[in-house]
Formats: C-alpha cells, structure tokens, sequence
C-alpha cells in the first residue's frame, strides 16, 4: 500500500532542535483513515498538524525538563517529533481531524466521497 | 510479575543483576539495527508492549524520574516501592472506541500492559514519593533525605 508514504522525518533545516519521527500507525476504517502517533510529553499548544498540497505534516514541540533538573541518566530522546505523510487521492483533505489524548494524536482523515463504497441500484 | 530490565546504568540496575554477555549483545543489536529488532520483538508496535523510557533527573533536594507511557488514564498506572526497587505498571484493558453510529468505523485497542522495575538510590525520602501523569508522562519525585542535602558550614577565617 502506498498511500501514506513517509516522505522525511528528521529535517533540521526548519526546526532548531532535532525531529525525529513518533511511534505511528495506520488503520482503514470504512470511511476514514486513522493514524495514531504516541508523542508523549507534548502539550496541546505545542502541536502543529497542517495539511499542504500532497503533504499532512505533523510537528510537535517536547516540553523540556526544567534548567535545574540534571540529566543523570536519559533513555528517551532529547528531540522534537515530526511526521510528514504524502496523501494521496483518495483523502478529503478538508476534514482532517485530529485529537490529543495523553501523549497519544489520532488523526482522522475521511475518504473522499468518490472512493467511498457505494450501493448502485438496478433499474427497470 | 513481570520484571524488565530495559537498559543497565549504575544506578539503575538492582546490583544483583549485572548485564551477560549475551544481554550487551542484544543491546549492540538494538542500537546498530533498530527496524530489525522491532521486527523480531513482533511487528512494528510489537515493543511497545512492555518496554517504555525512562528517564532520571536530579536537583539539589530530589530526584525526578520520567517515564513515557503514552495513552493511559491516570488510574491505569500503578507504582510501588518494595526494597528499594520502585516498579511502575500500566495496565489498560481492551476496549472499542466508536466515534459514530457506524459499528465499522470504531477502532478497537487491545490489551495492554507494561512494567518495569527500577532499583533506586539509597538516600531517599520514601514517604515523600509523589507522582503526576501528564501529557503521556509519568514524573516520580523522588526527595532525598535530610542529611544527604549538601549543608553548607561556614568556617569563620581568623
């Protein structure tokens, strides 16, 4: 399948700070596609979701530890998250919805009407 | 109960356990071929079951551990201290979210549990641990006790 396609996730030129790409998944529903992103750590305010032309881009800024906590030890990345997916035609780019719910974004994008599966009625 | 040692550090691993060979191992695997290590723990979300970051913090008067547990409900994340090892457990049943009339639409979660036990300092506070959950991160307080905060003394110069 090649709708969603990840195009990049790791561009410094428009993010002073690292981006690499969250934990995503892609299910289909009958009328819509959801992608479902883990970005822990991020707050409402500090998540972009826009779609432009072929691309649905995803930008969320980590909330830092505070400048007097020390690192002693550190698994997690020290880095932003951003997602870039080409969607293709069959996504009806003006209904995108998206949600935030623990460190978890849903993104909803309904199927265009036409690709919709629909019942054709025999006549006479 | 299920005890995951996700990385060893000093301060982290309970002493008992020092890594095998085997265990570095795995590690190097996991930091030089990352796709393929998902892949063989199952699948592409196969380690999100069980494994999660951590990550310590520390001020003059207390440690602060993060962990990233996203898509839990508060209620969900339980934490005990035994022993000196604090573990921290997410437990969320499998539930259908349905955002709509259509049974078709609705996006189904499955079980999920994750723990991890972390082996803590010595100087601490233990009756003064404390916890919040925000955003899909868990933040410990850990407070150091009394006399381990650095005191300063002054020595009066004749």
């Amino acid at each position: 399948m090649n709708l969603l396609t990840k195009k990049n996730h790791a561009t410094t030129e428009t993010a002073p700070r690292r981006a690499i790409a969250p934990r995503y998944e892609v299910e289909e529903t009958v009328d819509a596609f959801v992608i479902t992103a883990h970005v822990p750590g991020v707050d409402r305010k500090a998540l972009e979701t826009h779609v432009d032309g072929e691309n649905l881009t995803v930008f969320a800024r980590r909330a830092d530890a505070p400048e007097d906590w020390t690192p002693v030890y550190r698994e997690s990345a020290v880095a932003d998250y951003r997602l870039v997916l080409e969607l293709d035609h069959r996504v009806n780019r003006d209904a995108v919805r998206a949600e935030l719910n623990q460190g978890v974004l849903t993104l909803t994008l309904p199927k265009a009407e036409a690709v919709k599966p629909r019942r054709i009625e025999i006549k006479g | 109960m299920k005890l995951i040692r996700y990385q060893t550090s000093p301060l982290f691993s309970p002493s008992a356990n020092y890594p095998t060979l085997r265990d570095e191992m795995d590690r190097l695997f996991d930091v030089a071929f990352p796709a393929l290590s998902s892949l063989q723990r199952g699948g592409l979300f196969g380690d999100w079951q069980g494994e999660f970051p951590v990550d310590l913090y520390q001020s003059k008067d207390a440690f602060k551990l993060r962990a990233e547990l996203p898509g839990f409900r508060k209620e969900d994340i339980s934490l005990e201290v035994a022993d000196g090892v604090l573990t921290i457990t997410g437990h969320q049943n499998a539930e259908t979210k349905s955002n709509g009339t259509d049974k078709e639409s609705a996006i189904a979660t499955q079980e999920r549990r994750v723990s991890r036990a972390i082996s803590l300092p010595e100087n601490l506070d233990l009756d003064k641990i404390q916890a919040g959950y925000e955003n899909g991160v868990l933040t410990v307080t850990l407070p150091k006790r009394e006399e381990v905060k650095p005191k300063q003394i002054a020595i009066e110069v004749k």
